[in-house]
């Protein structure tokens, strides 16, 4: 029998669930052999009131290894947390929305309820609609990180996680030993050429395409840097790649945008950013929409609603 | 209750931490709002320090440094003010005004000064009101 | 008031929600709900963006089927900024597209539902899963995994990613193909047609003959259907097409993708956050009720199935006429959503396969000149799971003013709640209920693929 496991999604797209069946051939031994799934509601039926639904609180069955993808955006994803951490003896955040807030903590950039409010106003909605409240969870008042709610044990960012470096981490688990997780940036396992100083002194939107040949290999091709495309990879967690080989976005021919979060667990990717681009004589004030460079690492109090200017006396 | 702020002040080894402990000496009266503390230089102060502050339970953040040409280590003040541009310009991106950040300029015999500048900062700020509101 | 019973999360499925169903003082049926119970608001979130960065962040609505909402969304911009893509830059994100289903549907099938029919409905919960259908079926299991796989590396061999894609853009795609991506993906996918057919037939001798008569009705309803087809001949289409609405009496509508508002409405409920789609055009209101309803149609595969007037390519074609001749057009049967799916799958393996053996897909102009402008554009595709809509409008800047989207399940929602109640009802009666007839009001649900 394998060593018991639970796997919870919060305030998920389930991407990262997809990246764990990704795992491909090995995936069969490790849900068969090398783990016993015991809870897991992509995967499985067991459910938390009750087989049978007639219970009043929500158990999840004690297990050794959790695995939680996605936010904290509401009540129901607060409790289900609490119990994960209640019963599972070693906790995973997997994938940047649990670690770092993901692309979903772009709301707390803004005011929430005055967005939810314009959701349920759009062009093709029934007028006089509100706000659903009955037997929904109701929101939290911004989304957070799971390591901001409760104690998180282990922490693999990405969206979607690597699933080579998923599967190290669960077996390293079992097998006792630390897993081997790659540490560095995207710039640092991104083989494109580097000459120096940019050429520009602003960085360009993406709406060209990169200058490349497709017969070379990425290595043959400069640094989309370089040729002025605003590329996170110096603020951004090396992994997509699995550790090796060539960064997944520049492997498309196209510029980094930081889904894994920061390097260091609290760095701050839109102020390392622009600190990088200040430091190489590119104009910082170029950036179209320089927020979105949190647009994966929102929560932690990073991003919030803006405010108005203060009048000027 | 009135909201009292509370301000990170840093200051440099050299210039205004003397300053600010001359004051001290002298016996002047300035608000308790304020927490120093104490670097070799301006030009040592990241961002990063800034922001973390505020996301921390600061409302407000000063840099305060020798004058312009008088820097212990040559252009360490001069490191700071071309960063303050953007940290001015970062704030709002982080949902901050930006009256949060002062940058100001001390000798370490303008004891007087320091005093000024800093209250005017608390009161600054006291309008503002908190900066996790 | 009798008492309730939470399925809670229904399982197997692609995303967050519970029934409820609330039981009288007899112990039978007196009311069923669906709760969606997710909302994370990226129309508004995406406000204020550049334009041509909204696909890389709107792919994150799913990570089921994110190049549906990546190539929508690229879609829409396009609209937006004016741009026509490049004939080979619309044929490579075709393909991607077509490929997504692919994965997709291995998944939906075999991983999520097949272990109920496989292993059988009643089955303990502790091996009515993929686990289970390892250990049931060996051989079966390790194939489907491998195929699932095979796909997947395709897309993520090709474009760089195959969750949250990256590689179509604002005019076209960002690289083009070189001759030796095309082998090899030609390879793959004929690989996964033979797998396709394998399925079908899988799908045709071991579940459907002994489950279609027995399960025949769960869920049962009847309703109208939304598909997209081809501008031309009617013939079914994923990528880019006409939207077709048809009733229940296989009389129908074509309009273009501009003009939804004019067809579709979004009803909002107090008890759910997601919108419940309805066809607005038949001008009957909306209502839920199993016996009259109003205003209901489906999408997702029985609906395109149901819609289109014939296949473009010759294996699914063939799947089609046999299906059309066993239950007749439109057919209503719920659980005949994964026959559709099948069908389907054919038909994104040829699809693929076509395109791949197009002579100008390794041409290198594969992106159109794209200028940032003030504009609206509405984009398209025929998602897994429905008929996906984005809607923007942006500035002259390039940055995104309003978005609207109207999302594949959500077409969905309400059939599914009738379908639940609808299963619920027929199954639970005088307050006996198990274990196993709770599945199987979940698999009502399941069939849908929400």
């Amino acid at each position: 029998m394998g060593v018991t496991a639970a796997m919870e999604w919060l305030g998920s797209c389930s991407g990262c669930e997809i990246a764990f069946l990704n795992i491909g051939e090995d995936l069969v031994p490790l849900i068969t052999e090398t783990l016993d799934l015991v809870h897991a509601p992509l995967l499985m039926d067991h459910k938390y009131f009750g087989q049978c639904g007639e219970g009043v609180t929500l158990e999840i069955p004690d297990a050794v290894i959790g695995i939680v993808t996605g936010g904290v955006n509401n009540r129901e994803h607060l409790t289900v947390l609490r119990q994960m951490r209640k019963k599972c003896r070693l906790l995973i955040a997997l994938g940047t929305c649990a670690t770092h807030g993901g692309i979903p903590a772009l709301m707390n950039g803004q005011d929430q309820q005055a967005s939810w409010q314009a959701i349920f106003k759009t062009v093709s909605t029934d007028p006089g609609a509100e706000i659903p409240e009955v037997e929904v969870p109701p929101p939290l008042d911004r989304v957070y990180a799971c390591d901001e709610k409760v104690k998180i044990d282990m922490q693999l960012p990405g969206c979607p996680p690597n699933p080579e470096l998923i599967a190290e981490l669960l077996v390293a688990i079992v097998e006792g030993r630390s897993p081997v997780l790659p540490g560095k940036s995207v710039c640092d396992t991104c083989p494109a050429r580097r000459e120096g100083r940019s050429v520009v002194g602003k960085v360009k939107r993406f709406i060209e395409n990169v200058e490349f040949d497709p017969g070379e290999p990425v290595s043959g091709m400069r640094c989309l840097l370089e040729q002025g495309f605003m590329c996170m990879g110096p603020v951004t967690a090396g992994g997509c790649n699995g550790g090796e080989g060539v960064p997944a976005c520049i492997s498309a021919r196209v510029p980094c945008r930081g889904c894994f979060g920061p390097v260091r667990k609290n760095g701050n990717q839109l102020l390392d950013m622009m600190n990088g681009l200040a430091s190489n004589g590119i104009d910082f004030k170029s950036v179209v929409d320089r927020r979105s460079i949190l647009r994966f690492s929102g929560a932690h109090g990073r991003l919030r609603p803006l405010k108005k200017r203060v009048a000027k006396e | 209750m009135d909201f009292e702020p509370k301000i990170i002040v840093f200051c440099c080894n050299w210039c205004s931490y003397a300053a600010a402990d001359l004051a001290g000496i002298n016996r002047m009266q300035y608000p308790h709002n304020v927490w120093i503390i104490r670097l070799m230089c301006s030009g040592m102060v990241h961002p990063e320090f800034i922001m973390d502050a505020l996301s921390q339970g600061a409302d407000g953040v000063m840099v305060l440094g020798c004058h312009l040409g008088e820097c212990h280590y040559r252009d360490g003040n001069y490191r700071a003010l071309d960063r303050s541009d953007m940290v001015v310009e970062l704030l709002e991106d982080f949902g901050y005004e930006q009256e949060r950040f002062h940058l100001a300029w001390i000798s370490s015999q303008e004891a007087d000064k320091f005093v000024e500048v800093v209250s005017g900062m608390v009161n600054r700020i006291k309008k503002l009101g908190p900066a996790g509101g | 008031m009798g008492r309730v019973l939470n399925i809670a999360p229904v399982s197997r499925i692609e995303g967050h929600a519970k029934i409820a169903i609330h039981l009288d003082d007899d112990g039978n049926v007196a009311e069923t709900f669906l709760h969606v119970q997710s909302l994370r608001g990226f129309e508004k979130f995406i406000e204020g963006r550049p334009a041509e960065e909204v696909p890389r962040i709107v792919n994150r609505i799913c990570g089921i089927c994110p190049w549906m909402h990546h190539l929508a969304s690229n879609k829409a911009v396009d609209g937006a900024f004016g741009v026509t893509p490049t004939p080979v830059g619309y044929k490579l994100r075709e393909m991607c597209q077509v490929m997504a289903h692919i994965s997709d549907k291995i998944l939906h099938f075999f991983f999520l539902a097949a272990p109920d029919f496989v292993l059988g409905p009643d089955a303990d919960y502790s091996v009515r899963n993929v686990m289970g259908l390892v250990k049931a079926a060996p051989e079966l299991a390790r194939q489907v995994v491998r195929m699932r796989q095979l796909g997947q590396k395709m897309l993520e061999g090709f474009a760089g990613r195959a969750i949250h894609p990256v590689a179509g853009v604002v005019g076209g795609f960002a690289k083009p193909m070189i001759e030796e991506e095309r082998k090899e993906l030609l390879c793959g996918a004929r690989e996964l047609l033979d797998f396709s057919r394998y399925a079908l037939d899988f799908a045709i001798t071991d579940v459907f003959a002994k489950y279609m008569d027995a399960f025949s009705d769960l869920g049962g309803i009847k309703t109208g259907f939304l598909g997209m087809v081809d501008r031309e001949d009617g013939s079914l289409r994923l990528y880019d097409g006409k939207l077709r609405l048809m009733k229940h009496d296989a009389s129908f509508v074509d309009f273009e993708g501009d003009d939804y508002t004019e067809y579709l409405a979004e009803h909002v409920v107090p008890w759910g956050y997601s919108k419940m789609v309805y066809a607005k055009s038949w001008d009957e209101g909306f209502d839920m009720t199993l016996t009259a309803p109003r205003g209901i149609y489906r999408a997702n595969t029985l609906a395109r199935i149901n819609v289109c007037d014939k296949i473009s390519t010759p294996g699914a074609q063939a799947a089609l006429e046999e299906f059309r001749s066993l239950f007749g057009r439109p057919a209503q049967q719920t659980l005949l959503y994964h026959y559709a799916r099948l069908i389907e799958l054919i038909y994104s393996c040829e699809r693929t396969i076509e395109i791949l053996e197009w002579p100008e897909i390794t041409g290198s102009d594969v992106r159109a000149k794209v200028v940032p402008k003030a504009g609206r554009g509405v984009g398209l595709v025929e998602a897994p799971r429905g008929t996906l809509i984005h809607d923007y409008t942006t500035d002259e800047n390039g940055c995104i003013t309003s978005a609207n989207m109207i999302v594949g399940t959500t077409h969905n929602i309400a059939p599914m709640n009738m379908s639940v109640k609808r299963a619920a009802s027929a199954l639970i009666k005088n307050g006996v209920y198990s274990e196993g007839i709770l599945n199987q009001v979940e698999m009502a649900v399941r069939a849908y693929d929400p």
